[in-house]
C-alpha cells in the first residue's frame, strides 16, 4: 500500500516558502474575520475623549464597563437575557427531542404531516405571526412579561430543531432500542434511557445553539416587549439612537453582550461541529 | 380510541404542536383576518375592507420598486457570497495544519456575534465623521465617504455584514459533511495523480451536494426575512432605499399603525417565500434522491 499524500497547496515553489505563503494567507483571512470584533473591543476600552480617534493614543480604560454596569435598565437587561435564554433552551429541548425522535423513526400519515407542517413552519417569516402575536399576547396578558417572551422563543425553535433533530436521530442506529424493548423497556423507557443517551452529543449542540439563537434574537424581543422586561438586543438598539455619539459605551455594552455568548460558544464548540452532520 | 403505538407517537409530538397552534397558527390566524379589515392601532374599527389592503400594497411602487428587488437582491447575493466564502474556509480547515483549531475558532466567531452587535459595529467602522475605513481611505488620500447615507453604499454594507454574519454557518455545516465524506475516492484520485481543482470539482462538490442544497435552502428562507441588521444599520434608509420586506411590514404595522394593511403586506411576503419554499423543498428532495 503506497503512501497515499494530498496534493500540495502551490506545487511549485519550495517547502518554506510555501508555508510562509500559507502562514501569511491565514493570518490575513484571520485577521479580517475579527477584524470589526477586535475593533469594537479596543474602542470599547478607549476613555470617552480619546474614541473619536481610537487609531491614536494610547490610554486604555475599563471605565466605560464601569460606567454601563453602573445602569439599572443595562444590567436589568443583562439578566433577563440570561434568564430567558437559559429557560428556552430547557424547554425547546423537552419540546423538541421528542419532536425529533418521532420524525425519525415513525413513518406513516402523522409523521408525513407533522413533517410538512414543520417545513411549512419553518418558511413563515417571522414577521408574519409576530405582529398579530402582538395582540395574541396582550390579550393573554401576557405582554412584556417573561412568559409572554419565553413561549414564542419555545415556539420558534421547534421546526428547525426539531428538523435537526430528525437528522440525529437517523445516525443512531434503533435496533438498541428494539432491543431494550425486547427485553421488557416500554417505548417511552426505549426512547428515555436508550435514544436519549445516545444523542447526547447532538442534544449538546442543540442546546448551544439554541442558547445563542435566543440571547441574540430581536424582532420577538422588539414586539414582544415593553419597559418591563428590558432584553439586551432591544437595548443596544434604542441605544444607537438615543446615545448616538457615546459609542465607546456603546461598544463596551455590545461587547459585554457577546461574552456570554462567546464562553458558551468556546465551551460549545467540538459538540456543535460533531453534533452538526446533517 | 388509538392504539398503543399511535398515542405514543401524538404523545411525542403534542407539546410541540400545542406550542405551534398557540403562537404560530393562532396569531397567523388573526393576521389573515386583519389584513381583511380597516384595523388602524389607533381606531380599530375592524370594518370588513375584502382585499383593499392587498391590493393597495402590490400596487404601492415603494413595495414593487423598491422592496421586493431588495429583498430578492439581498437574499441571493448574500446566500451565494457566504456560501462560496463559506465553502472556501470550510476546505482549508478540513486539511490538518499547526494551529489548526485556533484558525477554526477565530473563524467561527460571527456565529456568536448578534446582528444587532455586528450591525453596531459595522455601523462604527462606518462612521463617516469617526469611523475607521474613512479615516484609513483619507490616511492614503482618498476621499472619506458617508457610507451609510447613500443608497448602494448602504446596501453593500448591509449585504457584506450578513455575509460576514453567516459564512461561519455554512463553514461549520459544510465542514461536519467534508468530514463525514469517504475517504477511499480520494485516496484512490491521490493515487491517480489528480489535480486538487479536478478533485475539488468531480468529487468534493458532487459527493457535498446533499449538504450544500440544504444549508442554502435554509439560509435563502432566513435571509428573506432579515430584519436586525437592517433596522439598526440603517432603518431602511436613506430614505426608504434599502427597506427589506419584513421591515416595510414593520413600518406599516407600528409606525404608521396600521396592523390591516401591516399584515397584509406580511401575508403577501410570506405567501411569496412560502412558493418558493415548496419549490426549493422539491429541488432538495430531489437532489437528495439523486
Amino acid at each position: 500500500m503506497p503512501m497515499v499524500t494530498r496534493p500540495e497547496f502551490l506545487p511549485g515553489l519550495p517547502n518554506w516558502s510555501r508555508k510562509t505563503f500559507f502562514a501569511l494567507g491565514l493570518a490575513a483571512i484571520c485577521f479580517g474575520f475579527a477584524f470589526p470584533v477586535l475593533w469594537l473591543i479596543l474602542t470599547s476600552l478607549r476613555p470617552e475623549s480619546g474614541i473619536y480617534y481610537v487609531h491614536r493614543g494610547t490610554e486604555f480604560t475599563l471605565g466605560n464597563f464601569k460606567e454601563v454596569l453602573g445602569q439599572e435598565r443595562i444590567v436589568e437587561a443583562f439578566i433577563n437575557s440570561a434568564v430567558i435564554s437559559t429557560l428556552a433552551t430547557v424547554f425547546s429541548l423537552l419540546v423538541t427531542v421528542s419532536s425529533g425522535y418521532m420524525l425519525s423513526r415513525f413513518t406513516g400519515p402523522a409523521a408525513r404531516i407533522w413533517f410538512g407542517t414543520i417545513y411549512v413552519f419553518r418558511c413563515v417569516p417571522y414577521i408574519s405571526w409576530v405582529l398579530p402575536l402582538y395582540f395574541v399576547v396582550q390579550s393573554w396578558g401576557i405582554y412584556d412579561t417573561y412568559v409572554g417572551l419565553l413561549l414564542p422563543h419555545i415556539a420558534v425553535h421547534i421546526c428547525f430543531f426539531s428538523w435537526l433533530m430528525k437528522g440525529f436521530f437517523d445516525g443512531i442506529d434503533p435496533s438498541m432500542e428494539y432491543a431494550a424493548m425486547i427485553d421488557g423497556c416500554s417505548r417511552w423507557g426505549a426512547f428515555i434511557r436508550v435514544a436519549i443517551p445516545s444523542a447526547l452529543p447532538a442534544i449538546s449542540a442543540l442546546a448551544v445553539l439554541c442558547w445563542l439563537f435566543t440571547w441574540n434574537e430581536f424582532l420577538f424581543a422588539l414586539i414582544l416587549t415593553g419597559n418591563r422586561v428590558p432584553v439586551i438586543t432591544v437595548v443596544m438598539a434604542q441605544f444607537v439612537t438615543e446615545m448616538g455619539l457615546h459609542w465607546n459605551l456603546m461598544a463596551a455594552t455590545a461587547v459585554m453582550a457577546l461574552l456570554p455568548a462567546f464562553l458558551i460558544a468556546l465551551f460549545g464548540q467540538k459538540y456543535v461541529i460533531r453534533g452538526l452532520r446533517i | 380510541m388509538f392504539g398503543e403505538q399511535q398515542r405514543f407517537v401524538l404523545l411525542l409530538i403534542a407539546p410541540a404542536a400545542l406550542l405551534m397552534l398557540l403562537f404560530q397558527v393562532v396569531p397567523i390566524v388573526i393576521g389573515a383576518n386583519a389584513s381583511f379589515r380597516d384595523w388602524t392601532l389607533y381606531n380599530p374599527k375592524k370594518i370588513w375592507v375584502g382585499l383593499a389592503h392587498y391590493h393597495s400594497v402590490i400596487t404601492d411602487p415603494a413595495f414593487l420598486y423598491v422592496v421586493l428587488p431588495n429583498t430578492f437582491i439581498f437574499m441571493i447575493v448574500s446566500v451565494l457570497g457566504a456560501l462560496v466564502t463559506g465553502l472556501a474556509l470550510a476546505l482549508l480547515l478540513n486539511r490538518p495544519f499547526r494551529g489548526q483549531k485556533i484558525v477554526q475558532t477565530i473563524l467561527l466567531v460571527p456565529l456568536m456575534v448578534a446582528p444587532v452587535v455586528a450591525a453596531i459595529m459595522v455601523r462604527w467602522i462606518f462612521n463617516d465623521q469617526f469611523g475607521i475605513a474613512n479615516v484609513v481611505l483619507e490616511t492614503i488620500g482618498l476621499e472619506g465617504q458617508p457610507w451609510l447615507v447613500q443608497r448602494w453604499s448602504a446596501f453593500c454594507i448591509i449585504v457584506l455584514t450578513d455575509i460576514w454574519l453567516w459564512t461561519p454557518w455554512f463553514t461549520l455545516l459544510l465542514l461536519a459533511g467534508l468530514q463525514s465524506l469517504p475517504k477511499e475516492p480520494f485516496e484512490a484520485a491521490a493515487i491517480d495523480g489528480t489535480s486538487a481543482w479536478r478533485v475539488f470539482r468531480y468529487l468534493t462538490l458532487p459527493m457535498l451536494r446533499p449538504v450544500i442544497v440544504v444549508c442554502v435552502v435554509i439560509r435563502a428562507i432566513d435571509a428573506f426575512r432579515t430584519f436586525d441588521i437592517v433596522w439598526t444599520l440603517t432603518s431602511g434608509g436613506p430614505g426608504r432605499s434599502t427597506e427589506l420586506f419584513s421591515l416595510y411590514a414593520y413600518v406599516l404595522a407600528f409606525l404608521n399603525l396600521d396592523l390591516g394593511r401591516g399584515s397584509a403586506a406580511a401575508i403577501t411576503g410570506g405567501l411569496i417565500i412560502l412558493v418558493l419554499g415548496v419549490v426549493m423543498y422539491r429541488v432538495v428532495d430531489r437532489v437528495a434522491r439523486a
